[in-house]
């Protein structure tokens, strides 16, 4: 290990703690800007066809009103290859909510109400935006998110199941689920020349946008494309996101929006703010799926086959393909493994990356079928997981970085009391409550992408500086880094400032894959010590040092993932079929944990998700109109504070000797996967039916 | 939009009879959200905050209470819950602890939403609304008469809801709801019972299941006709009250719940709620029951 301990591994509270809670620490929208004009979008309300007229005279004339700008005053982007982000170039509409204009106002109530009196005329087609699993024009994407085969076959699935002792054979779904971050999405974008602070020639346009994003620097890549702007001339800063989830881990059409916006009024910033209704078009969401999972297995519960087919939707405009099978690859030692994606492209808003793309849904269709296929073997679901442990990953035969999972589950078991599990469903009663426990498994990759570079300064008087363009979206970076940077320079936490939120600082890889620690942080060690190999212990003020993520040769010789065991109570009422979830426990084994007191926030952050998913969130999609009808916080039900009772999330303490210099394997996502399968499953163990479609509930307990 | 604040009553009367279309508002938590979601756009608003005699209750000499239709949830929880037991449970589980601040029974009554968390409770417990216009002054309007379909009541569209009058329980009152989560939910479905010990009366309502708040007359009479105030409750009596407060239900599909579910769950609340309020009055009880 290079990196000493005593920072790193201590609760150390978040450096921007006192900020945010005095409200002191200015989002993106709260960023005072000198003279700003506010935007108000103008959506479509058809699922499919043309505009083909936009008459904005009554927004026009309202006070205050400076614009209407539709694709017919916009500007034109200098590239339009990402059709998502080709935001106002045509009269073409490809989902329900889509840009078709902005209203431009002196205040943002002028501007909403001048956008209800742009009227548009369309010429209708005729759209299509269910999924089935039987519908006609399914096809297989290149690849799945993250870069995987869509498909994979090994040995023979068919006759593994036709010789199989016990068999599982099940469909199970999950439905369309919005991130809904906290903080909406925010935009604003102030334009100006070489004059401007910020150097450049004279003339020569430069855009600043103050965003809400998961990465400064990719908005900035993006939108210099996009504009046809030298990167340099475009400067993101986002140094507060109340949240992302993954729907800031891109750009999305409302940061062009704001671009578009400011162009139409020279030499003002535009504030645009998406509301919490808009996000449900704009701000991606989670594709439904329909999996079938297939299991085949000895009588002693060993598995000879496991299948897992996903029919997903994307949309017709962009694609994105959610990898919700590729967790089941590497899970089990079965000799017959198959794996498969399909798409309906529809014409749907576009899907994007939401906590544990793939893992999270395809871990509710393959950990109840494994619930399953312990009920029908007879074994008590833990066991039945140890019984399946690989040795080596199945899917590329490598050994394992460090493969706990049993651990985690024998663990969990003790500590949740698991030997109190009534062995026949539905017979566990307290009261007028029927009670039951569910285990699932849960595992999440190690990603570390490539691509940022920390720097090192020495201010004088003991005080150090660090640089990276990460972000902190909620999760704990600002103070995470802190920590490792002061480790590794060898000195007090106090003694260390970190800059991140701003593409002027060095280049940092996305706060997305739970990759930030790993990546950024082996980043800032790299530089603290070519720092101290430069300068030493008594470096002269001023001194400054930089270094690059190192490459990680290990990361092609092991297997990385992580990996947990999930247990819930669930307790349901015997009369009326109400859910109550009383109790949950995470085990996870993740490397060594930077901050016990941030990442527990993650662990049970995300297993809160969990539950909400597996019993309140669900996106209704009526087909009819193409138009999401529960889109707002009084009909899309997120967990509130009295759903959640005891969710507590524990770590085995352990380093990844293969995972960087920090032995860490990320925590941002692992919460949320397994957390459904487990409540599903506890939801069987109380009442004794199998619930195989997200949300549960209570009518569904009755039948 | 025009946005009308009267400072008293009686301009407030003066105001609705000059202007009929102008929508009141009081807390808003109601108001605020269907002109979010554009379900329709009153010509004018009329904001009845500034009119303090609606914030305020009384006893009156007849020994009923008098509620200004102003007075906000967490007032009627804190202020009349021994008195309006089962309103006050009803008023506990309406939204959260913000719009609790806000919201008011006026405001419940003037939405008449099937929905809305007071009704059931203002049905069991014999509530009166009191409705006023400049023109032909004060009419009392029985809660039984005032809901007449889906977001609509009996009021003319000069009249304001004053108040309304409630008699301090004079038996255990019950209120039960199931939601899809824990707290700021819309009732799948809810029922309210409130025994009249002196009257050998039962009063039960339900709420949610059907294209208004109803009383459950069958099961209503039913009790009046068979319950034995002495002696246990016996479980035939019991059952056949949970069917004849199902059969009151006349409830949809929808996405909290599927008619069928909510059929069974009035049933299961119509059981429980009058098993609760019996084992209180055979406990010689009347407060709410703890927990």
């Amino acid at each position: 290990m290079t990196v000493r301990r005593g920072a790193v591994g201590a609760p150390a509270p978040r450096v921007e703690g006192l900020a945010k809670v005095t409200g002191s620490a200015a989002y993106a929208y709260d960023r005072p800007v000198a003279d700003p004009v506010y935007a108000c979008p103008v959506q479509a309300t058809i699922a499919r066809g043309r505009v083909v007229a936009i008459d904005g005279g009554a927004a026009a004339g309202v006070e205050g009103v400076l614009a209407v700008v539709t694709h017919r005053e916009a500007a034109r982007l200098a590239d339009t290859a990402d059709a998502e982000l080709a935001v106002l170039q045509s009269d073409a509409v490809a989902f329900r909510g889509q840009f078709v204009g902005v209203v431009l106002a002196e205040t943002p109530e002028a501007a909403r109400q001048a956008a209800g009196l742009v009227r548009v005329e369309y010429d209708e087609e005729p759209h299509d935006t269910e999924l089935r699993a039987d519908r006609a024009g399914l096809y297989t994407p290149e690849q799945v998110n993250g870069g995987f085969a869509p498909d994979t076959d090994e040995g023979d699935v068919d006759a593994a199941m036709e010789a199989a002792a016990v068999t599982v054979d099940r469909i199970y779904t999950t439905p369309m689920l919005f991130n809904n971050p906290m903080e909406p999405h925010t935009s604003v974008a102030v334009w100006g020349d070489g004059g401007d602070e910020g150097g450049g020639g004279p003339g020569e346009a430069r855009l600043t946008l103050y965003d809400s994003t998961q990465g400064a620097h990719v908005v900035r890549s993006t939108l210099a494309r996009v504009f046809g702007l030298p990167p340099e001339r475009v400067r993101v800063i986002s140094p507060y996101v109340g949240g992302g989830f993954g729907s800031k881990g891109m750009p999305h059409a409302h940061n062009v929006l704001a671009g578009l916006a400011a162009m139409a009024v020279p030499g003002r910033p535009v504030k645009l703010a998406l509301t919490r209704q808009q996000m449900f078009s704009l701000a991606g969401h989670r594709t439904p799926t329909i999996q079938r999972v297939r299991l085949g297995a000895g009588a002693d519960g060993r598995l000879t086959a496991v299948a897992h087919e996903v029919v997903e939707h994307t949309s017709a405009l962009k694609e994105f393909a959610e990898q919700t099978a590729v967790g089941a690859r590497m899970m089990y030692a079965a000799p017959n493994r198959r794996t498969a994606h399909r798409l309906a492209a529809l014409d749907v808003p576009v899907p994007s990356w939401m906590r544990a793309p793939g893992e999270a849904p395809g871990f509710f269709g393959l950990e109840v079928a494994m619930d399953e296929l312990a009920q029908a073997c007879g074994l008590d679901p833990v066991e039945l997981r140890a019984r399946n442990e690989p040795e080596v990953d199945p899917e590329s035969g490598r050994p394992w970085s460090g493969r706990h999972l049993v651990r985690c589950l024998r663990e969990g078991a003790a500590r949740f009391g698991w030997e109190e599990r009534a062995a026949v469903p539905g017979t566990r009663r307290a009261g007028r409550e029927l009670v039951g426990l569910g285990v699932a498994a849960s595992t999440y990759p190690y990603y570390r992408f490539p691509g940022s570079r920390a720097v090192v300064g020495y201010d004088g008087s003991g005080r150090y500086t660090v640089r990276i363009g990460a972000a902190d979206i909620g999760t704990g970076a600002w103070t995470v880094l802190t920590q490792i940077a002061a480790d590794a320079l060898e000195c007090p936490l106090g003694a260390v400032r970190v800059e991140i939120g701003d593409s002027e600082l060095p280049p940092a890889t996305v706060a997305g894959g739970s990759s930030g620690t790993a990546s950024w942080g082996s980043a800032i060690v790299a530089a603290c010590h070519a720092f101290r190999g430069a300068y030493g212990t008594e470096p002269p003020p001023g001194a400054e040092a930089g270094a690059d993520m190192p490459r990680d040769p290990d990361a092609e010789r092991f297997a990385m993932h992580s990996f947990g065991a999930q247990f819930a109570e669930v307790r349901v009422d015997a009369d009326t079929g109400e859910i109550r979830v009383p109790r949950m426990l995470g085990v996870f084994s993740a490397g060594r944990i930077v901050n016990p007191r941030t990442a527990r926030s993650q662990f049970i952050g995300g297993m809160t998700m969990g539950l909400s998913m597996a019993l309140h969130e669900r996106g209704v999609l009526d087909h009819r109109t193409g138009h999401v009808v529960n889109h707002d916080f009084a009909e899309y039900h997120i967990a509130t504070h009295a759903d959640v009772v005891d969710v507590d999330a524990v770590w085995l303490e352990e380093e990844d000797a293969h995972a960087g210099p920090l032995g860490a394997r990320g925590i941002g996502e692992i919460g949320i996967v397994g957390a459904p399968a487990a409540i599903a499953n506890a939801v069987h163990n109380a009442t004794g039916v199998r619930v195989r479609d997200l949300p549960i509930t209570p009518d569904l307990l009755l039948r | 939009m025009e946005f009308l604040r009267p400072a008293t009553w009686a301009e407030a009367l003066a105001a609705k009879a000059d202007l009929p279309e102008a929508a009141p508002i009081q807390g808003g938590t109601d108001m605020m959200v269907e002109l979010n979601f554009d379900v329709h756009r009153p010509a004018a608003l009329l904001d009845l905050n500034r009119v303090a005699e609606l914030t305020r209750w009384t006893a009156e000499a007849d020994g009923r209470l008098r509620i200004g239709a102003g007075v906000p949830y967490a007032r009627l929880i804190a202020e009349l819950g021994d008195r309006l037991p089962g309103l006050a449970q009803a008023a506990r589980t309406v939204g959260s602890p913000q719009i609790r601040n806000r919201g008011t029974v006026g405001g419940n009554l003037g939405a008449a939403s099937p929905a809305g968390d007071s009704h059931p409770a203002l049905l069991a417990g014999d509530a009166v609304i009191e409705v006023e216009s400049a023109a032909r002054g004060v009419r009392m309007i029985p809660a039984d008469e005032f809901y007449l379909g889906v977001k609509r009541n009996t009021l003319l569209p000069d009249e304001l809801i004053r108040a309304f009058w409630m008699s301090p329980a004079s038996g255990p009152q019950y209120f039960s709801k199931v939601g899809t989560r824990n707290a700021m939910v819309i009732a799948v479905c809810s029922f309210a019972i409130a025994l009249h010990p002196g009257e050998r009366r039962v009063g039960a309502a339900i709420g949610s299941a059907a294209p208004t708040p109803r009383r459950a007359r069958a099961a209503e009479e039913f009790l009046a006709a068979e319950l034995d105030w002495d002696a246990p409750l016996e479980p035939a009596v019991l059952r056949r009250f949970g069917e004849l407060a199902t059969e009151a239900a006349s409830p949809i599909d929808d996405v909290r719940g599927t008619a069928g579910y909510r059929r069974h769950a009035i049933g299961v609340m119509a059981r429980r709620t009058l098993t609760w309020a019996w084992n209180d009055l055979r406990a010689g009880r009347t407060e709410r029951r703890a927990g």
